[in-house]
């Protein structure tokens, strides 16, 4: 033991560049492996760093000019001279709200039961879940609980805005109406199409597979004219342009079956089967084993079919024309700043932008985890 | 508890492949029987048939007196274990087992009830509330188990349940199969590729290649009569040996001539060849390493041989030797009545000389490759 003590400790290290041989003793060569990795990670940093503020400069500027209280178009500085919230309390300028719309007429009143009751049923439920077997514990979902009560709210705080004399309200609630529709149905859509074409074997499922690729190829924006004409045969065009945006974001939902049925095809086979046997119809499978796995890829969809009709200018543009109340916030903010006093309206414009940012954003930082695995849980098998 | 009866079954994939044809076979109620044969014999297939997972292209299926050739899954009073299980990952080992019993809108109490007892057979019941990810390869094989025990089935199928646990494992569950089968007994379908599990497990074993039935029997026929060369070596570990030889008939009587030595066939055997009306002809000629005897000087009626490799596996030795004329023979010689010098004679290029009885004698033709003593 006294001799191997004697043995100094040290390492060899080989010098390639010098081609010599270097005693180095083990604490230095650490601190210089250490030193090393914090150089590289500091640089890697330092590159990231500076990108985000690149990227973040048009949205500080966004927010900035919100806040501007001297009037004009763009100016030639970034801080404001005179710091104001005018430019939001314009946008909301003659809004109402009443509680009264909830038992307004007959119609009125029966969907605010059927909400309610549904609602407070729910969390409810959620909160005073009882153990299915003895052997698991008790606990209410309080997130779920949360979940139910906030659409509640949500629904009937909706219904209760009063829009009439408010512009930017009234295409902020569209833009609202038609997102959520379309994240619901899409949703339910996408997931079905997507199980459908993982796990059923028919005749001509290859073929639907790669004629929605290519069609998915084209541009969306080659339908546009053909879309219009189609939608006014309706009646969905201008005064309905909310129900038509709703009808062309979900017509072609199915075609985005593609990352989702990546993440079921990595779900084992043997799951459904197992569950087939032991009594689930294809429903219940879907149900009650297949979406409680894929959480992951359900909450990506539901973001991006959220997150497409929330940001959409084209579409909503068109189907829209000419008639103010039907617009969604992006064709009326850009409106304002196209055909009113653009001087007037400019800052005005930023804060509306501002407004739709925060939904959006509050959105993705909860669900921020969940879509990352979406994203790389699907790319495991294209 | 129910028979089951396959008639004149086929199975034709989409790509036109062929997997299962003429597959004929009464099981009878409470019956185990093992399907066995090597991977992409379809015997799989055949089970995933009777379970309802995959369409059965000609022929029909019984389960009782009812015909479920287009029957769900799930109105065939079947349970079926998986090779990887296929637990729900999401759900406790509880649910996992209760999961069929909520489908059929059980009651909590009686499902309870089930459970516990299903969880006591197969020894997890400290388990119930973990997912199945904190559980071992054995663990998990049981919650399959359980899961198929507390519906109670007419039917139990296990597709190669323990090809996923290691040797050890794979005993013991082995034994518990045979254990569990005497607690629920029931109507079992077993399909594996290892001829230990048909050979311990089964009361009838059905020995499938390339989509065809081989033979079907117990494990004691198909292990002393072999219907062919394929089932002559697939049963029996290790595998039987196969030499060339000669079938010489004199009058009634048939003797096996190979190697320069000749062995007289009993009367049994004379008279199964006679009812087939063979003549003296070349044959290939199959002996099981068990059945040989080992000599250690050359005398009347022994095979001389050369060793090649010699395997110590404990109480027996299985020695590789070469004959003469080329072929490759396995035999096996227990361990406990050597003595040092025999042992010492047992080494790499050493002659030794092995014969064998008439009675353990199989022979098949070489063209059929048929058994000519069936």
């Amino acid at each position: 033991m006294a001799k191997k003590n004697n043995i100094p400790e040290v390492d060899i290290i080989v010098d390639e560049k010098a081609g010599v041989i270097r005693e180095v003793e083990p604490d230095k060569k650490l601190r210089s492996k250490k030193g090393h990795e914090r150089r590289v990670n500091g640089a890697i940093y330092a590159i990231l760093i500076l990108m985000s503020i690149i990227w973040l400069c048009p949205f500080v500027f966004l927010v900035l000019q919100s806040f501007r209280g001297e009037s004009g178009g763009q100016v030639a500085y970034v801080i404001p001279k005179q710091w104001t919230l005018d430019n939001y309390a314009f946008l909301f300028q003659g809004v109402g709200f009443s509680l009264q719309t909830l038992v307004k007429d007959l119609p009125n009143i029966i969907l605010t039961v059927i909400t309610n009751v549904l609602g407070i049923w729910g969390m409810v439920a959620f909160l005073r879940r009882k153990p299915k077997n003895p052997i698991e514990k008790t606990k209410g979902n309080l997130k779920a609980a949360a979940l139910v009560f906030g659409v509640l709210l949500l629904i009937n705080f909706m219904r209760c805005v009063d829009s009439t004399n408010c512009d930017f309200v009234r295409w902020f609630m569209n833009t609202l109406t038609i997102a959520l529709f379309c994240a619901v149905i899409q949703t339910v859509m996408v997931l079905s199409v997507s199980y459908t074409l993982s796990r059923m074997r028919f005749k001509g499922r290859k073929l639907i597979m790669n004629v929605v690729l290519v069609l998915g190829m084209f541009p969306g924006f080659l339908t546009m004219i053909v879309l219009y004409y189609l939608l006014k045969m309706f009646g969905l065009t201008q005064a309905g342009a909310v129900p038509g945006l709703i009808l062309i974001s979900c017509a072609s939902s199915g075609m985005g079956y593609y990352i989702s049925k990546g993440f079921f095809d990595t779900i084992p086979k043997s799951l459904d089967e197992s569950a087939r046997i032991d009594g689930a119809t294809r429903f219940q499978v879907f149900l009650k084993i297949i979406m409680p796995m894929a959480k992951p890829i359900v909450i990506y969809t539901i973001l991006m079919a959220f997150m497409g009709p929330w940001g959409d200018y084209v579409f909503a543009s068109y189907v829209a024309f000419g008639h103010k109340a039907s617009y969604n916030v992006a064709v009326g903010l850009y409106r304002w700043v196209n055909t009113n006093d653009y001087q007037g309206y400019f800052t005005r414009f930023c804060a509306g932008g501002v407004l739709v940012a925060i939904p959006i954003t509050v959105l993705f930082m909860a669900l921020q985890k969940y879509y990352v695995e979406g994203v790389t849980g699907g790319a495991v098998k294209g | 508890m129910a028979s089951v009866t396959l008639e004149g079954v086929k199975k034709i994939y989409d790509n036109k492949v062929v997997a299962v044809q003429e597959f004929n076979l009464e099981i009878k109620d409470k019956e185990f029987v093992v399907f066995v044969g090597p991977s992409g014999c379809g015997k799989s297939t055949t089970l995933r048939m009777i379970a309802g997972l995959e369409d059965i292209s000609e022929g029909t299926l019984k389960i009782g007196d009812r015909v479920v050739n287009d029957v769900e899954p799930k109105d065939r009073d079947i349970a079926m274990v998986f090779q990887n299980y296929a637990l729900y990952p999401h759900i406790s080992v509880y649910e996992n087992m209760a999961f069929s019993l909520r489908i059929r809108k059980m009651d909590n109490e009686e499902i309870h009830r089930r459970v516990c007892q299903a969880a006591e057979i197969l020894g997890i019941t400290q388990y119930l509330a973990r997912k199945p990810k904190a559980l071992s390869g054995g663990q998990r094989q049981r919650v399959a188990i359980g899961r198929a025990i507390v519906r109670e089935p007419a039917v139990f199928l296990m597709d190669e349940p323990l090809s996923n646990l290691d040797a050890k494992l794979r005993n013991q569950m082995r034994a518990e199969i045979i254990l569990l089968r005497k607690r629920i007994d029931t109507t079992f379908i077993y399909v594996t590729h290892d001829q230990t599990e048909a050979m311990t497990l089964g009361d009838r074993i059905v020995i499938m290649k390339d989509g065809f039935i081989q033979q079907v029997g117990t494990p004691q026929e198909v292990f002393d009569t072999p219907r062919n060369l394929f089932v002559a070596g697939f049963i029996g570990s290790p595998q039987m040996n196969f030499l060339k030889a000669k079938l010489v008939r004199t009058g009634d009587k048939y003797a096996v001539e190979l190697l320069g030595t000749s062995v007289a066939l009993e009367d049994a055997k004379c008279k199964k060849l006679l009812e087939k009306n063979v003549q003296t002809k070349e044959v290939i000629m199959g002996v099981r390493p068990e059945h040989t005897v080992v000599r250690f000087d050359g005398s009347d009626n022994a095979i001389e041989s050369t060793i090649s490799v010699n395997e110590m596996m404990g109480s027996e030795l299985h020695l590789h030797v070469n004959t003469i004329a080329g072929d490759r023979v396995i035999l096996r010689l227990p361990t406990i009545d050597l003595t040092d010098e025999q042992r010492a004679q047992l080494s790499y290029g050493n002659k030794l000389y092995f014969s064998f009885a008439s009675k353990v004698v199989h022979l098949f033709d070489p063209e059929t490759e048929e058994s000519l003593l069936f």
